[in-house]
């Protein structure tokens, strides 16, 4: 209907200026192809200013079928030239949206070669179904067609390749015109790319599983889905609940939740999730899915386990005292999520085959929440234990496990870069080392041919080189300078004038350049345990945008006047400046400055003794002055209700062949806070400045308040120790965290913080058309508007935010009101960016995790020492306890009851044994009943842990804690006085690190690690940062949740060493 | 759900239209011998047929009779087998006196009734296909008639209609984008005047893109009027041959 309808409504342009581009598209010959740049007229109007490159030796045209079947194939960069049919787009349409909009997302994408071409609304390469002719053939007609129109408008100077998988078709078209090629997919991939291993590989295991479909059949495992349009009626109605799978990660096999977040529910009264249990009832949904669930009978709702369980396969049914909730049953999938997946290929033994068909293997996901993927290939054998990149295809109501194929070997299972690339794959993350391309973007600065600051630049800019003293502080060796600070007194006295200045990004990257694009893929640096993918190439991120101490650079300004004595904000002034830093401080020799001790300015050591008085006066004055409007600030804030949840952090000092000379514990240092403060001011005032210029999209962050019933656990776990939290408002919650100290063990307070730090919201990204406006809230900093400008070189959203500081800018000189970006647009970037992050945050723990399993496992838990820490109880479960280990910043489960059904009891030394009996939990206390007699364990009880690596080879490894003592382990710890205050505890988590860089440092001179650090050509102390992240992790500080609180600064240490 | 995608990103509309192109436009006057005037105007498949009678004395309750201009009388009706499901009843629907009022209001503003007093003016249009935008054909349609009655006008009076996807407009909408859920707006213009004989719009919109949404309707109404311009010349020229002027 839709091709009789385009073929009838010719165009009529209504008026003369319509000329152009259509009628080109239509009327080919009255402007004949000139040869060079022209010819490509069609492409760039059809696809938006997208080009086929003129050097390549053929253009290839894809028919239907190959479209719908291999896209996956036509994704790979390598190749070039693709242009993509109207026909096959519409093929692919039918199959399913999604894939509709992974081609939409190719043809946009300006890194792939590849065009659209809208055969169908050309005249001369339209033909019309004929009677009788499948859909198949006409659609292959069509292609041919094109390809045949495409051959000639291009005066036949670029030969034609279609391909197709209909072996007729090659018969039938390919000896009809010279320059157009017909063969088959295998063959185009033999003939033209016979390198590309990778998509030899993708395409016999893409054509393995399309002949396994063929011969599908046997009985139904599961029910049907129902049809959308039922779906959605239910959903009306109230019947069915729409909402997001999410698998259990610890009993996968049963329970999953439906979370109704986000989604319009019309059940109000159901303020829980709903359960759904048991596969059956999953019914082929796979986690992250959007499904639709029919809820049970109340008499067939169940409650969620809360005992501990070891891993996966553990059918514990044990019914608990937690309350029945909604349960119910998938009925329906409206989106599938399946992204790709790492799986591992099972060793091989002749049991395991169960399977009739030799060549399919049942591939174990990564992650455990994600079922078994069948996979057809007949590489099974050179496989074996290897992680593999899969995609799903497809989950029939027959079988019992997924269909998948194979995409991509990652490695064997157990080595360090495979389990790497494994995190980042399984966070979809892709880090590709910048394209030539992409390089040639940036401008060169070398030292044959330096880089300059542009006239024209200097005349624009407002010039701060002579008139400001600018200075950065940053952790010592730090190579991306992001911001720089000023103050001075102007020249009455009575006004102060405070800068910030951030690097400009922006002015290097263009927006929708090439750049631009991989930096919006990224959105952030991803920080690894023992590497760094940066968001920028290093030219800017180290060099060009870095604001380096005695360089001139673009910088991008806020400058503040403030009254010299109430402090109160007078003027503010936005801008694009010129600065020159003229001194590159550390943390600490700024506050060695501000002591007033003696320090060495590396940038004086030349200066005469009276100009250097002169100039470090000056110098330690303006610290001063910084350090006072800084404390001003952070008073303001903590009477609005800022939260504070940072602990100590310590952190380590490198030289120039990054050794570590000295482990400095930061908290003492007061210089950090200003900082921090300064950023987050000029963060806040710029959220202002946006907001007001662009009420509906400007790009904010906002942190939401915390549920209240998500205190719970700590309210209760504060109660048991006679304190109690206030959590109604922030303010509220930042003192009573202040007042529940214990004087006897310092760390109670920690925990407390660092569950409080749980219960919080994420703060995220947002575009303020999307809120209303009393959601701009940021709960954490206790600001009503805030957003990230301040490390453009680290964070998409810092670059968003620049542009739209310029663009508010140019409006207030009088220039056109011009938004980069609707509001739409904004919301859409704001949510990758989050989801980025996330991911980022999570591949950082991940990794983290990986090398504490690699630096135990290398133990013996029975003789090693290292192996035994004191641990601290800090919630009680069904069947164990969870602690913490401050040595090394390690939370996991103790079990009180093994598998046997045996319990912990402990004899009269403190030591413990397994011995049969019972587990009896109340609310701050569990108590175990056996022969032996009993043992109790309180909240905050410090016990001693034995730490031993259970390793998986389908899975992550992971750390197995097992009671040995319920007293605390011997050492310093145990003795600890009352009278010890934090300070004390700082320096005995320094010698603790001390103590752990000498065996980072002897485990480096190992010397298999050291081969896998040439193989890999990783960072040249992989395990030195591994153990920084240790250390850091001891302060507690990144608990999963980053509130903000300081995060311009929340890296130093990768900063430094990377 | 999202539904069919009115605009692909290369452009182009469902029938391989670009944003602001109109569907092609045919017509003929004079289709009937019998009636004053006559005419059929086909806007891409939407087909109509609008037949004029009068100015003649009131007919039917004489009450209505205007004692300065003459009344316009509309009639609108589908023919029953216009649309995809075949049509019960042709006229009298809400929908077609609702269609009926918006024309004899466009018409009043139109055609130049105060040198008619006392008497009457029958329009009637018939949608022969229905394939979105009937109103606007309807409009189209029903110039020509009058035109070809030799009943004096301000000016040719054009109406398209408009939808609004992805902050674009899109001129002409044919029956799949018109079901396709986004909102639209008709409008009936006096070219030369810029003149707006007509504006009806029942969906949301935010009031921020009224403004360029009625820009691409009047645009697209001029390029309807030149088309019908066209029409009356060349059926001049043919009808002065005839008589042999």
């Amino acid at each position: 209907m839709k091709h009789d309808s385009s073929n009838q409504h010719l165009t009529q342009l209504p008026t003369s200026t319509h000329t152009p581009e259509n009628q080109q598209n239509l009327q080919p010959d009255q402007d004949p192809p000139q040869p060079g740049q022209k010819q490509h007229k069609v492409e760039e109007t059809a696809a938006g200013g997208k080009v086929l490159p003129g050097d390549l030796t053929h253009y290839v045209m894809p028919d239907a079928t190959v479209v719908v079947d291999f896209l996956e194939i036509l994704e790979f960069r390598q190749l070039q030239g693709i242009v993509f049919t109207q026909t096959a787009c519409e093929a692919l349409q039918s199959k399913g949206r999604r894939y509709y909009n992974r081609l939409r997302n190719l043809v946009k994408d300006p890194r792939h070669d590849c065009v659209l071409f809208a055969n169908e609304f050309q005249e001369y390469s339209y033909c019309p179904r004929e009677k009788g002719e499948s859909q198949d053939k006409w659609m292959t007609r069509c292609v041919y067609s094109a390809a045949v129109w495409y051959y000639n408008h291009l005066a036949g100077m670029m030969s034609m390749v279609m391909i197709t998988e209909d072996q007729e078709a090659v018969a039938q078209y390919s000896s009809l015109n010279s320059g157009v090629f017909v063969i088959s997919i295998q063959d185009y991939l033999q003939n033209f790319w016979p390198e590309l291993q990778a998509a030899h590989e993708l395409y016999s295991s893409i054509s393995q599983v399309l002949q396994e479909k063929e011969g599908e059949d046997s009985q139904k495992e599961f029910s049907e889905h129902l049809p959308v349009e039922v779906l959605e009626a239910g959903i009306k109605s109230g019947r069915y609940i729409q909402g997001t799978l999410n698998v259990s990660k610890h009993r996968a096999q049963n329970e999953a939740f439906i979370t109704t977040e986000g989604l319009s529910s019309r059940n109000t009264d159901l303020s829980s999730d709903v359960l759904v249990f048991g596969g059956k009832h999953r019914n082929r949904a796979v986690h992250g899915d959007v499904v639709v669930v029919e809820l049970l009978p109340k008499s067939e709702w169940r409650g969620r386990t809360t005992s501990l369980t070891e891993g996966q396969g553990d059918e514990k049914t044990e019914d608990d005292d937690s309350s029945a909730m909604p349960t119910g049953r998938v009925v329906g999938i409206l989106q599938r999520n399946w992204r790709d997946y790492v799986v591992t290929f099972p060793t091989r033994d002749g049991t395991q085959n169960q399977s009739r068909n030799s060549q399919r293997i049942l591939a174990i996901p990564w992650d455990r929440r994600i079922p078994k993927i069948r996979i057809s290939t007949q590489q099974a054998e050179a496989l074996q234990d290897h992680r593999v990149v899969v995609r799903m295809d497809s989950w029939d109501s027959t079988s019992l496990y997924p269909n998948g194929h194979s995409v991509r070997v990652l490695g064997r299972a157990g080595e360090l870069e495979t389990e790497v690339q494994t995190i980042l794959m399984e966070n979809c993350i892709h880090v590709p080392p910048f394209s030539d391309a992409q390089l040639r973007e940036m401008p060169l600065n070398s030292p044959e041919k330096p880089w300059k600051v542009d006239p024209v630049q200097v005349r624009r800019r407002r010039d701060l080189r002579g008139t400001h003293l600018v200075f950065s502080i940053d952790p010592r060796g730090c190579e991306d300078v992001d911001d720089t600070l000023s103050v001075r007194r102007l020249a009455d006295g009575t006004l102060l004038e405070l800068g910030v200045h951030i690097a400009d990004v922006t002015h290097f990257v263009q927006e929708g350049s090439l750049t631009d694009l991989e930096a919006r893929t990224r959105a952030t640096t991803y920080y690894l345990a023992d590497r760094r993918y940066d968001m920028l190439p290093a030219v800017l991120s180290s060099d060009l945008c870095s604001l380096l101490g005695g360089v001139d650079r673009y910088a991008m300004s806020v400058m503040w006047e403030l009254d010299a004595h109430t402090l109160a904000v007078n003027k503010v002034w936005f801008g694009r400046t010129l600065i020159r830093s003229s001194y590159q401080l550390h943390y600490e020799l700024a506050q060695a400055l501000l002591n007033g001790e003696p320090a060495d300015v590396p940038e004086l050591e030349q200066v005469g003794s009276e100009e250097k008085d002169a100039k470090l006066a000056e110098l330690t004055q303006a610290l001063e002055m910084l350090t006072h409007i800084a404390r001003h600030l952070r008073a303001q804030r903590d009477r609005g209700g800022a939260l504070e949840l940072e602990g100590v952090e310590v952190r380590a000092q490198l030289d120039e062949d990054r050794n570590i000379t000295a482990l400095v514990p930061r908290q003492p240092l007061e210089v950090h806070e200003t900082v921090a403060e300064c950023m987050i001011y000029a963060n806040h005032w710029v959220a202002r400045k946006i907001q007001e210029t662009f009420p509906s999209q400007a790009l904010l962050r906002r942190h939401p308040p915390p549920r209240q019933e998500l205190f719970r656990q700590l309210v209760e776990t504060a109660k048991a120790q006679g304190f109690t939290v206030d959590t109604r408002t922030n303010k509220a919650l930042a003192d009573s965290l202040d007042r529940a100290v214990d004087l006897q063990d310092p760390l109670v307070n920690r925990l407390l913080r660092m569950m409080a730090t749980q219960a919080m919201s994420q703060a995220m990204y947002f575009s303020t058309g999307a809120q209303p406006q009393d959601q701009y809230y940021h709960y954490g900093l206790a600001l009503d508007r805030y957003t990230h400008f301040t490390s453009p070189i680290r964070r998409y959203a810092d670059i968003i935010v620049h542009r739209l500081l310029t663009a508010a800018i140019a409006m207030d000189t009088g220039a056109e009101p011009k938004a980069p970006g609707s509001n739409k647009e904004v919301e859409e970037t704001a949510h990758h960016i989050n989801s980025k992050n996330r991911a980022a945050q999570r591949a950082q723990n991940l990794s983290m995790a990986l090398f504490q399993c690699l630096y135990f496992k290398e133990k013996d838990p029975q003789t090693d020492p290292r192996c035994v820490a004191n641990a601290v109880i800090y919630a009680i479960r069904d069947n164990g306890v969870l602690v913490f280990i401050p040595e090394y910043g390690v939370k996991g489960p103790v079990y009180l009851r093994n598998k046997e059904g045996q319990v912990v009891s402990v004899g009269p030394d403190g030591g413990c044994d397994w011995q049969s009996g019972s587990v009896r939990r109340h609310l701050d206390r569990i108590s175990t009943e056996s022969v032996g007699g009993s043992a109790t364990f309180r909240l905050f009880e410090h016990v001693t842990v034995r730490i031993s690596v259970q390793s998986s080879s389908c899975h992550a490894d992971s750390l197995n804690l097992e009671l040995i003592r319920n007293r605390p382990h011997g050492g310093p710890e145990a003795q600890r006085g009352p009278s010890q205050g934090r300070g004390q505890l700082v320096q005995e988590v320094v010698q603790e690190a001390v103590r752990l860089v000498q065996e980072a440092q002897q485990r480096e001179a190992r010397p298999r690690l050291s081969k896998e650090e040439k193989e890999f050509s990783q960072t040249r102390t992989p395990n030195l940062y591994s153990l920084l992240e240790e250390v850091r992790e001891l302060a507690l500080r990144d608990l999963d949740l980053d509130l903000d609180l300081d995060l311009d600064r929340s890296h130093p240490v990768c900063a430094t060493t990377a | 759900m999202a539904g069919l995608e009115l605009l692909s990103d290369q452009g182009y509309r469902l029938d391989g239209r670009k944003a602001t192109e109109l569907r092609k436009v045919q017509a003929r006057m004079g289709v009937f011998a019998q009636a004053d005037g006559s005419a059929y105007l086909e806007q891409g498949n939407t087909k109509a047929l609008a037949v004029v009678y009068g100015p003649h004395e009131m007919r039917g309750s004489r009450s209505r009779t205007l004692h300065d201009r003459a009344f316009i009388n509309c009639q609108y009706s589908m023919a029953t087998f216009s649309t995809a499901e075949r049509k019960r009843r042709p006229h009298g629907d809400r929908k077609s006196a609702e269609m009926s009022l918006h024309l004899k209001q466009t018409f009043e503003a139109a055609v130049m009734t105060q040198l008619y007093p006392r008497s009457q003016i029958d329009i009637y249009v018939k949608i022969l296909q229905s394939d979105g935008g009937n109103y606007s054909t309807c409009v189209n349609a029903a110039t020509l008639a009058v035109i070809d009655a030799g009943i004096p006008m301000r000016d040719y009076v054009c109406a398209c209609t408009v939808g609004f996807v992805d902050e674009t407009p899109l001129a002409d909408l044919c029956y799949a984008e018109e079901s396709g859920g986004m909102s639209s707006l008709a409008l009936a213009l006096l070219p030369r005047g810029g003149q707006i004989a007509l504006l009806q719009m029942d969906a949301r919109l935010h009031q921020d893109h009224l403004e360029t949404l009625i820009e691409a309707a009047m645009t697209a109404c001029k390029g309807v009027s030149k088309v019908l311009d066209e029409v009356v010349r060349q059926h001049l020229q043919e009808v002065s041959v005839l008589t042999g002027e």
